[in-house]
């Protein structure tokens, strides 16, 4: 009996110890600065700092008076939506952060005039919700609509559709709490200097309140896929997607499997579907489809080069299945996004985002080919979309006609790390450059200043009009401090 | 020892629900946006569980065995249907459900570790199936955390209806051996 309970107790110490054990390594483990939870990042999880606080916005009052509290304390503001962008434009050391998530009531809506108001907390699912049954949709968003309207706004954000210009075209106007605490109507023609500096503005020069957009009618589309080499890429869109005008949106992706780097493509297109009744696909999907193993997938393609073409292969595979598919356009507008997210510890999935113009592409292609080659970068997937010329915004990104290359690289958040990164991207947009490039601002600050005023000529405007508008500079973030300030004074 | 089959099937449970609830809280909260609607999902729970108490009660006695299968059963079928369940009033369903199971695996577990412990000599028995099912939860609760970050909640929510499953086979295996014994005695 005693060797028995000597038995039990060893049993019982030897579960007690590996639990233990268990829990100091993850404690050990999961000890990184982007893992502690009282402090805030964004969806980087780089540079994690303490705030001051962070608020919900919930009412207009609430959040004059925040202003109000904000200047007698001689504190900054940040304003944060999804908090997807990555490189610290949603808060700021030891200032206020006003979470504009709970500031999301639509306000109007009116279809025969096809147009919504809505509160910049609002989520283009939400809006998507509200104006599928009349048959309408959003002109021009992002690929995902887990995005809040005001967020997408500040940065100026694109999506798949070909025809409907950029975000900035489909506002008409919006409310904008400034600096003074004053609630003013904005548009391009009411208080109208301020219209290009705020749409993709990144929150420096107030608090958007509620937005009124314009809308475009649901339609049906036919998924057409295809394959087409880097090379012939641009002649292909300009002729079989450009050239059609039944053709209405269109994402193109670039092989990065070692066997193929950046040489092959698939495309999908999304054509004009009048033969067939509408209403049979004009219930919103709201199920993400095949998540785990897609996301099993791209762990693969994550950490293996083997993962890389054999992820390549299945993604290519199961585009194709997908010809000839009828969907309607909101459907299109609310595409995957759960199976890439990231959540290991001291190392992440961060996007960089090049834009060149159309014709350059292939050459642009091939120089950022030798970068990467070179180098030990994880690129996990690059998605091709197309962008009109829009030079409106202040801060805009299409000087012409051109092509936004979205990159995804797994990178680590250490020092060393980042480091290496940051030279690798600071090259690749050398290559953007040397062709009449420009590169996105809502991701990781490895531009230099000097990259910075290249790209986006209007510095000094933005500068200035920063300083006329908020002198005391109380609306704040990290791309103000990293770019704004260093390259405007 | 009397009750190795009740500490180990409900070492299962106990890994099943532990290796989920932390997280399924986060679930929830995401699933309302105010605490009050948080609020409300669980005290539907406390509601039916509070009502199948007293519908057991006098059952609990002679059918604690069965009590427990279904309860693991009942389980299981929620763990399934979570992932699926897009709307609200879906969710106070399945909460109603779990409150149910709650019920029937809370009391039937008491009385069988009553009915297989002893008078007087019940402490180490208890103690020990408390280690055993606080160990695994242990376990459990890490594990699972690495499986959301690797995956998604919804295979946490599968895995902890597979072990629902192999909990109910358990108790349900180790009823029909005691419905056997207890035949061949009364043969005798």
């Amino acid at each position: 009996m005693d060797q028995k309970l000597r038995l039990l107790w060893k049993k019982e110490t030897i579960a007690f110890v590996l639990l233990f054990t268990l829990c100091l390594w993850n404690y050990k483990y999961t000890d990184a600065l982007d893992q502690d939870p009282y402090l805030i990042t964004d969806y980087s999880r780089l540079h994690p700092v303490k705030v001051e606080k962070v608020v919900a916005g919930k009412e207009k009052e609430q959040l004059i008076q925040l202003i109000k509290e904000a200047k007698r304390k001689h504190l900054t503001i940040s304003i944060a939506g999804q908090r997807h962008s990555q490189g610290g434009h949603t808060y700021y050391k030891d200032g206020i952060v006003i979470d504009m998530t709970s500031y999301n009531k639509i306000l109007a809506f009116d279809p025969a005039k096809k147009k919504i108001t809505v509160q910049a907390g609002a989520t283009w699912k939400e809006i998507q919700e509200k104006i599928n049954p009349y048959h309408l949709s959003i002109k021009t968003m992002q690929s995902q609509n887990i995005f809040t309207v005001g967020g997408s706004i500040s940065i100026n954000a694109h999506g798949r559709d070909i025809r409907n210009g950029s975000m900035i075209k489909s506002v008409e106007s919006f409310r904008l709490l400034t600096a003074e605490g004053k609630i003013i109507q904005v548009s391009r023609t009411e208080n109208a200097d301020l219209f290009p500096l705020v749409l993709g503005g990144f929150g420096l020069y107030g608090v958007i309140l509620d937005v009124t957009l314009t809308l475009t009618d649901d339609e049906l589309y036919r998924m057409t896929t295809g394959s087409v080499s880097v090379d012939h890429y641009t002649d292909y869109f300009l002729q079989q997607v450009k050239g059609n005008p039944k053709m209405r949106m269109h994402i193109a992706r670039i092989s990065i499997a070692p066997s193929n780097f950046l040489q092959d493509m698939y495309v999908l297109n999304y054509k004009q579907e009048k033969s067939v009744p509408f209403t049979k696909y004009n219930q919103l999907e709201e199920r993400e489809k095949w998540i785990i193993p897609s996301k099993i997938g791209f762990q693969i393609n994550r950490n293996f080069d083997w993962g890389k073409e054999v992820f390549w292969k299945l993604q290519r595979k199961f585009i194709f299945s997908q010809n000839n598919k009828l969907i309607s356009r909101n459907n299109v507008m609310r595409s995957e996004s759960e199976f890439m997210e990231y959540k290991g510890i001291g190392e992440n999935d961060l996007l960089q985002e090049y834009f060149i113009p159309v014709h350059q592409f292939a050459p642009f292609v091939a120089d950022m080919r030798k970068v990467l080659k070179g180098s030990n970068v994880n690129l996990l997937n690059i998605t091709v979309r197309y962008v009109n010329k829009d030079q409106e915004a202040t801060l805009s990104y299409a000087n012409s006609d051109m092509f936004a290359l979205v990159c995804l690289f797994h990178v680590s958040l250490d020092d060393k790390g980042q480091k290496a990164f940051r030279g690798h991207i600071q090259q690749i947009i050398d290559v953007a450059e040397k062709y009449h490039g420009t590169y996105y601002l809502p991701y990781a600050p490895y531009p230099t200043v000097k990259q910075y005023q290249r790209a986006y000529p209007n510095y000094q405007r933005f500068y200035q009009k920063k300083n006329q508008y908020d002198p005391d500079h109380l609306f704040m973030n990290y791309f103000y401090q990293q770019y704004v300030k260093e390259s405007g004074s | 020892m009397k009750i190795k089959w009740l500490i180990r099937s409900q070492s299962i449970v106990t890994l099943a629900s532990g290796m989920i609830y932390p997280y399924y809280l986060l679930f929830l909260k995401n699933l309302g946006n105010s605490y009050s609607k948080y609020g409300l999902a669980f005290a539907v729970f406390t509601l039916s569980s509070a009502i199948t108490s007293q519908v057991l009660a006098s059952r609990l006695d002679s059918r604690a065995h069965e009590i427990l299968v279904l309860s693991s059963i009942g389980m299981m079928i929620a763990m399934v249907a979570f992932p699926w369940v897009l709307h609200f009033a879906w969710v106070i369903v399945l909460q109603l459900l779990m409150g149910i199971c709650n019920a029937m695996q809370r009391t039937s577990e008491r009385v069988l570790l009553a009915d297989h412990t002893t008078k007087g000599d019940r402490g180490k028995d208890i103690g020990n199936y408390h280690f055993w099912t606080s160990i695994a939860s242990g376990f459990a609760v890490i594990v699972g955390g690495y499986m959301i970050d690797w995956l998604t909640i919804d295979v946490l929510f599968y895995i902890s209806a597979v072990l629902y499953g192999v909990s109910a086979w358990m108790i349900g295996r180790n009823s029909k051996t005691k419905a056997k014994s207890k035949l061949s005695i009364e043969k005798v």
